[in-house]
């Protein structure tokens, strides 16, 4: 009997597919959800870009401020923090922090997450509760501060980094993407003769570009903002790092009992404000749509297993 | 990837040999008595956004050959928060630097911990600072269980603070100074209806002010309303009056000034954003002329920098200090006031490695003329130049002058030798002429007319034991629920919150406070 078959062919749409009322609503519903959501990101923002533009003679609410014209916008406030030494000299600072706490960070993370993802290591899960417990009950202060004090680090720049280069959670992640990687690989590289290292060089790490970046920028995002560690172990004033400055900027013009005199010229102190905070988000601001690519890859892959 | 690897390998080989470097370990007092004494000093800065006394200035070689000292300069946190874990992570690893400006709070917990010197014997080595700096207040303020355990030099300037009023709307609505809080309210009421700037447009105020509390003397709303406070007799947070002894909060009248307060938010005759300003706003809202009435400091209000863009604004405008109004019962006061000082420890370790000569001479050293200009203003005719009375004087030096933004660096260990004299508050304070208006200004004359006022006696509050976060928040948050209008304000309400206020630590805090005070002789 022939029988005649349906073949199954693809449906080619050539046409707009009808939204139904429900679909429209629910566009409605995410496309104003985002709109919000950009807004409430976005006011801020413009907020202060436009009060570190802002001209000593302004008379105005901050929210009038925000439509100022550009030709009224004033450089003062930039002008007052390039010009000073301190801001330069913190903004170098904070860069050599960010290179060596990433540099460490990455160079200790990966050998200890990879070796942590090797099923087959003697005494892994004794190893694994020896990095976990800390994590989850921390410290305090005084122990790492007595640490610093005995190695001699204190007001040095590594004391900054040194004692957060591994991050628990960092290395959990990456423990778990190396754990991903298929043992196959792993296999036939020992079946050449590669030892172990060769094997994190050659075979682990050209596959981990997504979760490196990533590690590196939580990384670097940690050092760049961190003021604690530099408040603490750092007492050569040439030495502070760029939270510190402006954290002085942020609290001293309210605590200034000198208030005759602006060490900043003729700025506004809100304008000096904004500028500051601004001038120290750049950095990331610039490194991020080159890491945009790995970071939104990277931080899936370590919650997937299998 | 293997590039990268390279790369990160060789910049974490170099950051261990580039980035190494400061280095700050303690010394010990020179083995031969003619190398010099390294002194390890952690000071509060003047200016601290200006930044560090510089590696070259000239005092680091004068400290060297004249009293054979090493300084070591670190400046600590602007922050006295910040400061205070500083000081204490240090204390914990029994690190603390040999000379070391620290909070009473603070001190008397690393005196309990033996990491404080007994500084008794010091103040006959330094005569000249101890008669200049340290009386018996001061005295008060270090000793702890019968010894001193640090040197506290006065702070900041007291009762540097007035009630101000714009005249040229007083007199365009033809209205006086207000004596009484009716009238002062009539006042407030008229500034912001009958538009006393006459721009055509209803946005001003009677009255501005923003929260300015701390945990010892300005009790929630805060320092600025403390004129209006002070008219029921209850400025700042504690009353040291025998009779009243206690927290300000449990005295009747300060459910009247609650309600005065309400209605002045409930007529709208207070600027609305009191409640949002931080104090860099409400300084940019009375220079664009929000509002008419005011608590200012001195310099805020008067120096040239500060006035300078109301006087742009405004070249008519002007305002005078007035006398505080007098409230229902006939209580008056701009505020409360406490002296402050600043206190600076000698670590146990310096003064066991014997260090305690070395740090006596650097302080008297600090109060002799030398060092009382070196630190004070700079080098003279580098920094300063003096004007014919002797007062140092910015002149045309520019970057350089102790006012500029070179010279302030210079200058920055200030306050471990100004005492709030006339040499000091002349310089601060020079009389200029107002770039706009041609007015002739002088913040040394509103510092003295705004000292003269009636004021309400506090010194001490700064040492009174403090609520913890609980109690604090509770008591802040329920205040400003009264005058928001989120809580009614009724005497049933006021009495339910001063129940809960008990409830939650008030009542023991009160218990503490009194106690303290009978103790210390407070009241």
């Amino acid at each position: 009997m022939n029988q005649k078959t349906k073949t199954l062919r693809p449906v080619v749409q050539n046409k707009k597919v009808k939204l139904t009322s429900s679909d429209k609503v629910f566009n409605y519903l995410v496309n104003t959800f985002m709109v919000l959501t950009f807004l409430i990101i976005f006011i801020p923002v413009w907020s202060t870009i436009t009060l570190s533009f802002r001209p000593n003679d302004y008379i105005g609410t901050n929210l009038e401020g925000m439509f100022l014209p550009f030709w009224r916008w004033s450089t003062d406030a930039y002008k007052a923090l390039l010009g000073n030494n301190g801001f330069i000299s913190a903004f170098l600072n904070s860069i050599k922090i960010l290179i060596g706490g990433v540099a460490s960070s990455l160079f200790l993370t990966i050998p200890l997450a990879y070796c942590l993802s090797i099923k087959t290591l003697p005494g892994r899960k004794f190893l694994n509760y020896t990095i976990v417990i800390p994590y989850v009950f921390n410290v305090g202060i005084i122990p790492v501060y007595l640490l610093i004090v005995a190695v001699g680090l204190v007001n040095k720049l590594p004391s900054v980094y040194l004692p957060g280069a591994i991050s628990t959670y960092n290395c959990i992640i990456m423990r778990q993407f190396f754990e991903g990687i298929p043992g196959e690989l792993k296999e036939s590289a020992k079946i050449d003769g590669c030892s172990e290292i060769q094997i994190l060089f050659k075979i682990i790490l050209p596959l981990s570009k997504a979760i490196v970046m990533t590690i590196g920028l939580y990384y670097a995002v940690t050092f760049w903002n961190d003021f604690f560690n530099a408040m603490l172990y750092l007492n050569d004033s040439y030495l502070q790092p760029l939270p510190i400055l402006l954290r002085n900027i942020l609290m001293a013009s309210g605590m200034n009992e000198y208030v005759e005199v602006n060490a900043f010229g003729n700025a506004p102190i809100s304008a000096i404000k904004a500028a500051s905070v601004f001038l120290s988000a750049i950095p990331m601001l610039m490194a991020y749509p080159f890491i945009q690519k790995y970071f939104t890859k990277g931080t899936l892959l370590g919650s997937v297993k299998g | 990837m293997k590039k990268l690897l390279t790369i990160l390998c060789l910049v974490l080989i170099s950051t261990s040999f580039v980035f190494a470097q400061g280095g700050n370990e303690k010394t010990t007092v020179a083995q031969k008595s003619n190398e010099p004494v390294t002194i390890d000093l952690w000071y509060g800065a003047a200016v601290t956004e200006a930044g560090p006394v510089p590696s070259d200035w000239v005092g680091y070689q004068i400290i060297k050959d004249k009293l054979n000292i090493d300084l070591k300069l670190t400046a600590l946190p602007s922050n006295d928060a910040d400061q205070d874990v500083k000081i204490q992570a240090a204390g914990a690893a029994n690190n603390l630097p040999d000379l070391f400006m620290v909070s009473r709070k603070v001190l008397t917990n690393l005196v309990k911990q033996g990491l404080v010197a007994n500084v008794d014997s010091y103040y006959a080595q330094m005569p000249n600072r101890t008669a200049i700096q340290y009386d018996a207040d001061s005295m008060k303020q270090s000793t702890i269980n019968g010894h001193s355990y640090g040197f506290a030099s006065p702070g900041s300037i007291a009762k540097n603070e007035g009630l101000l009023i714009r005249k040229d709307w007083l007199d365009k609505l033809g209205l006086a100074v207000p004596t009484t809080a009716d009238e002062f309210f009539a006042v407030c009421k008229a500034f912001t209806t009958q538009d006393p700037d006459g721009n055509g447009k209803n946005d001003t105020y009677g009255f501005g002010g923003y929260v300015e509390v701390d945990a010892t003397l300005r009790g929630y709303p805060g320092s600025r309303f403390f004129p209006i406070m002070g008219a029921f007799g209850v400025d700042g947070l504690w009353s040291f009056d025998s009779a009243t002894a206690g927290l300000n909060i449990y005295k009747p009248e300060f459910y009247d000034f609650m309600v005065y307060l309400k209605k002045m938010c409930d007529e709208g005759v207070i600027d609305p954003n009191w409640l949002s300003y931080k104090k860099d706003d409400f300084r940019a809202a009375w220079k664009q002329g929000k509002f008419g009435i005011m608590k200012e400091q001195n310099a805020a209000f008067a120096a040239s920098s500060n006035y300078a863009p109301f006087d742009k604004n405004f070249p008519e405008g002007s305002w005078v200090i007035c006398d505080p109004f007098k409230g229902p019962n006939g209580d008056a006061s701009i505020g409360a006031f406490d002296m402050n000082f600043r206190i600076y420890a000698v670590s146990t370790t310096a003064d066991k490695a014997g260090k305690g000569d070395a740090i006596a001479r650097l302080l008297e050293w600090m109060s002799s003329e030398e060092g009382y200009f070196l630190l004070g203003w700079g080098v003279e005719g580098v920094n300063f130049v003096k004007d014919t009375n002797g007062i140092p004087v910015a002149g045309d030096l520019g970057d350089k002058a102790f006012t500029g933004s070179i010279g302030q660096t210079v200058t920055q260990l200030r306050n471990m030798v100004f005492y709030n004299g006339d040499t000091e508050l002349a310089s601060r304070y020079p009389t200029y002429i107002t770039a706009t208006s041609g007015k002739e200004m002088s913040a040394l004359k509103v510092l003295r007319e705004m000292q003269s006022k009636t004021w309400t006696n506090n010194v001490g509050a700064g040492t009174m034991p403090t609520a913890n976060a609980d109690v604090k928040r509770f008591y802040e948050q329920s205040l400003a629920e009264f005058l928001t209008g989120k809580t009614a304000l009724t005497q049933a309400n006021w009495a339910k919150f001063i129940t809960e206020f008990n409830n939650v630590g008030g009542k023991t805090w009160n218990d503490q406070g009194v106690a303290y005070m009978k103790e210390n002789n407070l009241i």
